[in-house]
């Protein structure tokens, strides 16, 4: 909302208090100053100046060459419009004038070959319009040599202010300056209607009937007979352009002045283009057609408010009229329509509509139902005066019983437990006063108000201790640090999540971040993807099933740059739909997922170390670390899937007992031709959650051994179709206790010396007691037993015998 | 014989000092102390004397001998570091064998900072879905099915029941269902718009939301906890102020700015040249809010806060397009 600063002052005397404090005030009061744009110094150095001469320029067919008086000096301009002409009063931009919304700065220069010591300027080069046609030219009665802000009406200061939308109240210069005039404790002016009425009755020439009270609780009219359609006066305007409106004609400019000034949105109809003397406020029907006076047909529903006349409908209530009633230049007799509007029904006219208009922001944020007759009086009070019209006497005012005024209390105390201090009661009445709340009740534990009908925003108690926080300024308020303990149902849900990832660095590992919305087909490979009704675009119209995907975009997004060996991990949410439709969140799965990435080489070729690529071991290596941080061990089993399962071309589930903690494998060729990727890839996802319902609670110390172990070492010759875990559990299975650990330290395949077909493994076995030193004899005796179990089972052969 | 043996102290005790080398070393031995050497040489000769000088001497020839050695001894050793000493340096300057370095990606990296800051005040972490229902996202937050709040979110909808959530408020209509008073908890996740991408807004982003709520829960403990935190995280001088503002939960609202920590309060292209850098929406929370959870706002009160993670590391690390922090491209993630 753009404030004009002189305008404001019409409602309360601001002259004594700088711009920046009354900005300053605005700002910490909740109606925040986003700019201020004060056009005395964006016009500093712009001047008014007189063309005496023009000639076209030697060099050039479409320049002029002016003599232009500065009312000190005569300056040579070069001008590029075509509507300059000698004797005009023109905007002269001097030498050091910068040029408003650019870093253009005017200087002296030749062009094409002739001095040019300024710029004249159109309106589009001033900022005040998008004109760029041709320069502007002042009344004939300008004196040259004047500072251009003050002839053109711009010797003023305009405020951006961001309104929340519960502050309709402040879409009005009136409303910031009731604002203020709480903030600095200074009266609001007050404006009164000047105008005579004329004799004549507007009950006589209208009627008006609602016909949905719901949807209109209130709508005034008032008759303004012949008046002359014209231009609006020059204040007028420049206020109007000030304010980011653009000038139209002196009734349609007085509407949007009132509307700006007050709040309140109104219109004004041709009187003479409705037909049967009536308005009439109702539903349209669904189907029809109506043409807006921007010239565009729109299909109307039935819930779509309508003000229409004897015949036809006329205007979209609340939004925008019809050209069928426009103001034109024929015009001699205005209704001003002054209405209360149901702000849900003009939200949703205009959401279906697609059309958003001054009228319908202000109407949907809430208008004051209170203030429709002053404001349709106050229009034609200024069409009296600069539309040369006359005042019908009456009023047409229809309003419905169910606008009722509400009534609060405020309790002193409630102010104390919700801000944390106290405001003195009669601070609280006067700051209420100055909002203009009617206070109609108080005693010493509280104060009652009356809500005025501006202020939709205050319904309860906390409302009106808002207001009194906010205007008595939340800088007064103490900040209070209190000491505080962990509460008894304190928990942190990411403690595990944090501590994965804390993990995941430590090894080395770069953490990436990705879009979770992803293409249905992307989605669907990885499960059953939740979809959004209203999605950007199809790429991302669906929630990740997987961390994969992203991940496998990262792989390329960093191949396609040069970087080729790859340590990534992600975590987040992956999201699944269980059934078929999505009704209560048991049909949501959503669960917390890490995912990690290995492509590349594992290490890089150095002065003393061939390079090596990743393969399967190294992220099988990374993950056993990883879980055993958390998850013993023995609770841990795996199916290991040499086939191509899903988007892996072999892979290994995890489990902790019964539960899927996740998968890992080598991403098929396939699927990584998908993403453009021609690298080996290896992907591991894991559910957090599951990570940390299984995780160890509090470890306790296991006593350190203090008998020695004694290790055995055997290599075998087996099959190799025999894998390695199935011989390693069958050794844990069926040794005595005394074993506690198997470890491979050798694979060895050649067929020359093992024949075809076979493979050599080698095993280290570890023995001890933790309660005593284990005898040779013993450990022999179990050893040799496990070497004849494992040849038995295996159909192997010990080497090296 | 006794002469001999005197004879011989001396010698060595010449010869020892010209010793400069292992191999002048080695040569000692063999004259002194070698199957052949002067020592050996004098054993033998001692077979040869009479029993009564037998006596005398066999004590003076095994304390020669234990000089000689242990003399011997002490050369070696000294000759043996020496060498080492001059054996070639090694070159410090090559490569050293570095493992990968791991980095954390801005975002968790700024939630977990502002997260520790309000766990060691004693808040809760909690956590909640992305796929939230309508109640809990707009209704229970006192968004009016057709209030012009509902503006200021644009929706990605599952359903008409379902939705990304907007921001990480819900969480706290669920921890208020689920609990009694008093809570305390701190909200990190990630939330959805429905804005086109470009450098200044993304489809997604991250809030961290907090709440207290208790019997004696005021605006004015709000502030102090605020500015503890803007102490912590961004330095003990930082300037503050808490701006009336509007949120359909909270009421009072408020916004917080401090000082612009890129130019220090003198103004620049970050802060628009105000000064101030806003940094996190705040309120006491609304009755209404208290009431859609089951709790009884005549005996409550409480506070909930909530920022923007992408803005604040953008801020921080001067990063100036947010798709960069979703990009993952490893020369980005690796600055940090």
């Amino acid at each position: 909302m753009k404030i004009v600063l002189s305008w404001l002052n019409e409602y309360i005397d601001l002259s004594d208090i700088p711009v920046e404090k009354i900005a300053q005030e605005l700002t910490m009061a909740g109606l925040e100053v986003e700019g201020i744009t004060d056009y005395r110094q964006v016009y500093d150095k712009f001047i008014t100046a007189e063309v005496v001469e023009k000639e076209k320029h030697p060099n050039a067919d479409k320049l002029s060459l002016c003599k232009v008086n500065t009312g000190t000096e005569v300056l040579q301009i070069v001008c590029g419009a075509p509507n300059v002409a000698a004797g005009q009063k023109v905007a002269l931009a001097c030498e050091g004038a910068r040029i408003p919304d650019s870093d253009f700065v005017i200087k002296s220069t030749k062009l094409r070959g002739q001095l040019s010591q300024g710029m004249i300027c159109s309106e589009a080069e001033l900022g005040i319009s998008n004109d760029h046609s041709g320069i502007l030219v002042l009344p004939e009665e300008t004196l040259p040599g004047k500072p251009l802000a003050e002839v053109i009406g711009y010797d003023d200061v305009v405020f951006e202010i961001g309104i929340t939308p519960n502050r309709p109240d402040a879409l009005s210069h009136v409303g910031v300056a009731r604002d203020l005039s709480a903030l600095l404790n200074r009266p609001l002016k007050k404006k009164e209607i000047a105008s005579v009425r004329n004799s004549e009755k507007i009950g006589d020439m209208v009627a008006i009937e609602i016909e949905d009270q719901e949807n209109c609780p209130r709508y005034s009219a008032v008759v303004v007979k012949d008046v002359t359609i014209g231009d609006s006066p020059e204040w007028m305007k420049s206020r109007l352009k000030m304010a980011g409106m653009r000038p139209i004609n002196n009734i349609v400019d007085i509407t949007n002045y009132i509307m700006l000034e007050l709040g309140q949105p109104l219109h004004a109809f041709d009187l003479d283009n409705l037909s049967g003397s009536k308005i009439i406020v109702k539903r349209s029907e669904n189907g029809s057609k109506f043409t807006t006076l921007d010239s565009v047909e729109r299909e109307l529903k039935d819930s779509v408010l309508m003000i229409c006349d004897g015949e036809k409908e006329v205007a979209i209530a609340g939004i925008m009229g019809g050209e069928n009633s426009e103001v034109n230049a024929n015009t001699k007799n205005i209704l001003i329509e002054s209405a209360y509007f149901n702000p849900t029904s003009v939200r949703r006219s205009a959401r279906y509509l697609g059309l958003s208009t001054e009228a319908s922001y202000r109407f949907e944020r809430g208008t004051n139902y209170e203030g429709t007759m002053n404001a349709a009086l106050r229009a034609a009070d200024l069409m009296a005066q600069f539309a040369g019209g006359k005042i019908l006497s009456g009023e047409l005012d229809v309003v419905s019983d169910k606008l009722t005024t509400k009534t609060v209390d405020l309790r002193y105390a409630r102010i104390g437990k919700i801000l944390g201090y106290r405001v003195p009661e009669d601070s609280v009445i006067s700051i209420l006063r100055n909002l203009e709340f009617r206070v109609v009740g108080s005693d010493q534990e509280k104060v009652t108000v009356e809500i005025p009908g501006f202020r939709p925003d205050v319904e309860r108690e906390i409302d009106l201790i808002e207001e009194i926080a906010r205007i008595n300024g939340y800088d007064n308020i103490p900040p209070v640090e209190r000491v505080t303990s962990p509460l008894e149902s304190s928990v942190d849900q990411m403690e595990t999540l944090n501590s994965l990832r804390a993990k995941m660095i430590g090894f080395g590992f770069n953490e990436i971040m990705n879009n979770s919305l992803q293409p249905l087909e992307t989605a669907q490979e990885t499960g059953d993807p939740i979809v959004l009704m209203n999605p950007l675009n199809a790429e991302m119209s669906v929630l990740r099933t997987s961390l994969i995907p992203g991940g496998l975009d990262t792989v390329r997004h960093n191949i396609n740059n040069g970087e080729k060996d790859l340590r990534l991990f992600e975590t987040g949410h992956v999201i699944n739909k269980v059934g078929e439709s999505l009704n209560s969140f048991e049909n949501i799965s959503e669960e917390s997922a890490l995912a990690v990435i290995i492509t590349g080489r594992a290490s890089e070729k150095t002065w003393s170390s061939a390079e090596r690529h990743f393969d399967i071991f190294d992220l099988k290596g990374y993950l056993n670390s990883l879980l055993e941080t958390y998850i013993n061990t023995k609770k841990l089993s795996y199916i290991y899937n040499e086939e191509k399962a899903g988007i892996y071309e072999y892979s290994v589930d995890i489990f902790a007992g019964d539960e899927k903690l996740g998968r890992y494998g080598k991403i098929s060729d396939s699927f990584a031709a998908k993403y453009d990727i021609k690298q080996v890839v290896f992907c591991a996802e894991l559910f957090v959650n599951c990570i940390q319902r299984n995780s160890d609670k509090l470890r306790k110390y296991t006593p350190l051994l203090k008998y020695p172990k004694i290790v055995r070492d055997m290599a075998l010759i087996f099959d190799s179709s025999v894998r390695y875990g199935d011989i390693s559990g069958f050794i844990r299975k069926n040794s005595s206790s005394l074993l506690k650990n198997v470890d491979l330290f050798d694979k060895y395949e050649n067929e020359k010396v093992l024949g075809e077909g076979k493979v050599s493994l080698a095993f280290t076995l570890e023995f001890f007691d933790k309660e005593r030193t284990l005898t040779e004899e013993e450990v022999e005796k179990e050893f040799s037993g496990l070497i004849n179990k494992v040849t038995k089972q295996f159909n192997a052969v010990l080497r090296g015998n | 014989m006794l002469n001999k043996i005197s004879d011989t102290r001396n010698s060595f005790a010449t010869d020892v000092a010209n010793v400069k080398s292992a191999k002048e070393l080695e040569d000692l031995r063999i004259k002194y102390l070698g199957r052949n050497g002067i020592a050996a040489e004098l054993f033998e000769e001692f077979k040869t004397v009479t029993p009564e000088e037998k006596r005398v001497l066999g004590k003076e020839l095994n304390l020669l001998r234990q000089e000689l050695q242990s003399k011997y001894d002490e050369l070696k050793e000294g000759i043996e570091l020496s060498s080492k000493a001059a054996a070639p340096k090694i070159d410090l300057s090559l490569p050293g064998r570095a493992p990968a370095s791991g980095t954390a990606h801005l975002i968790p990296q700024t939630m977990t900072e502002i997260m520790s800051i309000f766990k060691k005040i004693g808040f809760s972490v909690v956590t909640g879905p992305e796929v939230e229902s309508d109640w809990n996202n707009f209704g229970a937050l006192n968004f009016p099915n057709d209030h012009p709040a509902r503006d200021m979110q644009d929706t990605f909808f599952v359903n008409k029941d379902f939705l990304l959530r907007t921001h990480t408020s819900p969480v706290q209509v669920r921890i208020m269902e689920n609990q009694k008073p008093p809570v305390r908890a701190i909200m990190p996740g990630r939330v959805y718009r429905n804005e086109a991408i470009n450098s200044r807004s993304y489809c997604m982003f991250h809030q961290v939301e907090g709440l207290y709520v208790d019997n004696n829960v005021t605006f004015a403990e709000l502030k102090g906890t605020l500015v503890h935190f803007a102490k912590e995280f961004y330095g003990s001088s930082v300037k503050y102020k808490f701006r009336p503002s509007f949120f359909p939960f909270t009421e009072p609202s408020a916004e917080m700015d401090i000082t612009c920590f890129i130019c220090g309060g003198s103004g620049c292209r970050v802060c628009k040249h105000s000064g101030w850098l806003e940094i996190l929406g705040c309120g006491m929370v609304d009755p209404n809010v208290f009431k859609s959870v089951g709790y009884d706002p005549e005996e409550v009160t409480g506070y909930a806060f909530g920022m923007g993670i992408e803005r604040i590391a953008m801020l921080k690390h001067d990063i100036n397009d947010i798709r960069l922090l979703f990009e993952n491209d490893v020369r980005f993630l690796k600055q940090f």
